[in-house]
């Protein structure tokens, strides 16, 4: 602590340059606040923590007022408390009102507010809000009637992921929050990753529901539905029912799934490991032939990058692996193989994936796709769509008894966990690597990281004679600072690089339940590192399920006829 | 309907830099070549400096001196200062609209009217008052405010 400030008669420590807001924060002071964002710089844009200092005449906004030695700090005087509450009025008067039919009701901070405000009668009558929804986009949803204008969305898609698919319109009382023409996100420079959901305080961005869709699939004779699952869901999932990695989670979803008229419940764990076998593959193909492909190999199974990459960094498209996503490999595999193996037609088949990401929709939805001309992934639910279906069909999840995994694809190595998040897969690939070419089996094997940990990182390992280098990069702005700090330095050290669009990987995604900080994102990951722990196979070669998937000559991951209906491609903007 | 940007090059050999803080005269430039800014035009100063269409787009919006629809042959200019808005501009603007069919700060599908409400023109001895391209009217009514339309529909129709 640098010096005192005194705050409601009590002295509290403070560092020199730091805003007030965090000084009381630290101090358990609960201020009010809809914009604020840690790690972004303060915009005093809702006004709402507002405080009170002796000597200032006016009251001032704590998010971007530096501490002072000595300061008289008044958090709730009555005049405090009386603006807060005036600006959450205001506010309301011309939100739409309608919390009945909202589906952030009971999650969104501006109903909170008004609740800790005690805001009990209408005094200001304004006029609504009145805009078009905008459904345009296959992944995110925006209701711009209930935005704040808080500019949290705008500074996340503007400053994390560099695309700026949204922007505040036009000035004064007739701002809003749209993309430019009006024209929607399915033509803007979005990339589909929906942290602007995570971050939106209230329900003017949401996720593009398949819910409708899976319910009807699910009543229907002629659909066998079938639901797989993505470890990382699991993850989340237990840490909004406080549930153990011990407790068999995934055993309960699957009973649940089962009791809404899922016909089959798969582990999408299973596509993890031949997600990372092919990468391994790839990696290894590349180093072999050195002068052929470029280097470093770069992770293709997160879409948002894809997309990214697509649109602003088409140079990075020749060094994606070429594996399609996990999703996308189970979702083949079901409308190819398990589908000859039951005989049944694949109009008859109606494919869920469970998903942490709202991107997955948008991958889901394109013609790359699609086999022979049906999707390959009819639906995706996002971990919050998950939960609330499970509600709407009176389901409590702790209650259920356990169910086993449909077979053929049950079983999830160890390695398959580290897909959810930041590093994971770096490592898992890292892993896979040693396992092909050294000889020796290194299942436990961990990279061994300095201590002061930053969000970007690298590392190098020495398998047989060769030193490889490792990299993981979450969020689009590292991965593009990163990238291009490999270009203009001629870096040739680094061998493969994982890219994920959201800030802790997987874990961190946008079809997450809403994380109130980056606090929820670290749980999920504790959680999938337990569960690495816990799994008995340790391995992605030796999952059963490929065994069972493809008869005793096992998975090759180089195969022709497996790179047929496993390889990716990308669709580079002209 | 698209617009041929083929000539923006010239435009942007103004500013070579390509520098963000170039945006602004950029767009003034290419307002002052195309007339207005297009879907298209953003577009390519998106291109030409880096930047997402949406940024452009919202910056644009924050100042009222760019335009984003062309303007028709006749660009109606309303003036809604305080003097203008005491003697009836409200009514003036309302009734404009129905008769020229076109609503504030839009051109209409044939291309013949445009509207725009500005702030004092300064000739607020003469309120309300409306510019028709170069032309001023002043003291309008609602019934000279026909005329003037009626006469300038007639007027178009000669000259095609």
């Amino acid at each position: 602590m640098d010096f005192q400030i005194e705050v409601n008669n009590r002295k509290i420590g403070a560092f020199e340059g730091e805003k007030l807001l965090g000084a009381l924060q630290r101090n358990g002071f609960r201020i009010p606040t809809l914009c604020h964002m840690n790690r972004f710089s303060p915009t005093g844009a809702c006004r709402l923590c507002v405080v009170e200092v002796e000597g200032k005449g006016d009251l001032i906004t704590s998010c971007s007022y530096p501490v002072e030695e000595g300061m008289k700090v008044k958090t709730n005087s009555r005049r405090v408390i009386h603006a807060r509450k005036s600006l959450v009025e205001l506010l309301l008067s011309n939100h739409p009102d309608d919390c009945l039919y909202c589906q952030r009701n009971g999650d969104c901070e501006l109903q909170w507010l008004a609740g800790e405000m005690n805001v009990r009668e209408r005094r200001y009558f304004g006029e609504k809000n009145r805009f078009f929804p905008d459904y345009s986009s296959s992944s995110v949803a925006r209701d711009p009637a209930k935005c704040v204008l808080c500019s949290r969305c705008v500074r996340i898609c503007e400053e994390v992921q560099l695309v700026t698919a949204i922007d505040f319109i036009s000035r004064g009382n007739k701002t809003k929050v749209n993309s430019a023409f009006g024209q929607g996100l399915n033509v803007s420079s979005c990339i589909h990753c929906g942290q602007c959901i995570q971050v939106c305080p209230t329900a003017a961005l949401l996720d593009i529901s398949h819910l409708e869709k899976i319910q009807a699939a699910l009543a229907s004779d002629r659909k066998k539905v079938m639901f797989f699952i993505s470890p990382s869901v699991i993850a989340s999932v237990a840490e909004k029912l406080n549930m153990r990695p011990r407790d068999n989670v995934m055993k309960k979803i699957v009973s649940a799934l089962k009791r809404c008229g899922a016909d089959r419940v798969f582990d999408l764990g299973f596509a993890n490991d031949i997600n990372i076998l092919e990468d391994a593959h790839r990696l290894v193909q590349v180093l072999q032939a050195k002068s052929e492909k470029p280097l470093p190999v770069i992770s293709s199974c997160c879409p948002s990058w894809v997309r990214y990459a697509e649109e602003f960094r088409p140079g990075a498209l020749d060094n994606m692996s070429l594996s399609k996503s996990p999703q996308q490999v189970l979702g083949t595999m079901l409308k190819t193989l398990y589908a000859e193996n039951q005989k049944t037609d694949i109009e008859g088949i109606y494919t869920v994936a469970v998903m942490p990401c709202v991107a997955k929709k948008y991958e889901a939805s394109l013609e790359k796709n699609t086999h022979k001309g049906v999707s390959e992934v009819d639906s995706v639910l996002t971990v919050r769509e998950l939960l609330r279906m499970l509600r709407s069909f009176g389901l409590d999840l702790s209650q259920m008894e356990e169910e086993e995994v449909d077979s053929p694809y049950d079983v999830c190595s160890s390695a398959a966990w580290k897909l959810g998040y930041s590093g994971g897969k770096a490592e898992a690939v890292a892993r896979q690597v040693f396992n092909m070419t050294a000889g020796s089996k290194k299942d436990t094997f961990r990279f061994n990281l300095p201590k002061n940990q930053s969000i970007r990182r690298e590392t190098k390992i020495t398998i047989g004679k060769e030193q490889l280098g490792f990299a993981w990069v979450s969020s689009i702005v590292e991965a593009e600072k990163y990238l291009q700090e490999l270009e203009e330095e001629g870096r040739d050290d680094i061998h493969y690089v994982e890219v994920m669009a959201c800030l802790g990987g997987c874990a961190g995604g946008g079809g997450q339940p809403i994380s109130r900080g980056f606090e929820n994102v670290k749980a999920r990951k504790r959680f999938c590192v337990e569960m690495e722990k816990l799994s008995p196979v340790k391995s992605p070669a030796d999952n059963p399920s490929l065994g069972k998937m493809f008869g005793d000559s096992g998975f090759d991951p180089g195969n022709a006829a497996a790179r047929d209906w496993l390889k990716n491609s990308f669709d580079e903007k002209k | 309907m698209f617009m041929d940007t083929t000539d923006i090059d010239k435009v942007f050999q103004k500013f070579p830099n390509q520098k963000r803080e170039d945006l602004i005269p950029i767009l003034q430039a290419v307002q002052d070549e195309f007339g207005y800014l297009s879907s298209e035009v953003i577009n390519e100063v998106g291109r030409y400096l880096g930047m997402s269409e949406n940024k452009i787009y919202g910056v644009a919006t924050f100042y009222d001196n760019f335009r984003f629809t062309s303007r028709g042959r006749h660009h109606f200019r309303l003036c809604h200062g305080t003097a203008c808005h005491v003697a009836g501009a409200s009514t003036i603007l309302k009734e404009l609209e129905k008769l020229i069919k076109v609503s504030e700060g839009e051109t209409g599908e044939d291309g013949l009217f445009s509207l725009e409400v500005v702030s004092c023109m300064g000739a607020c001895g003469l309120a309300p008052l409306i510019q028709v391209n170069d032309k001023f009217y002043t003291n309008i009514t609602l019934d000279s405010l026909k005329e003037i339309v009626v006469s300038i529909r007639k007027k178009d129709k000669a000259s095609i």
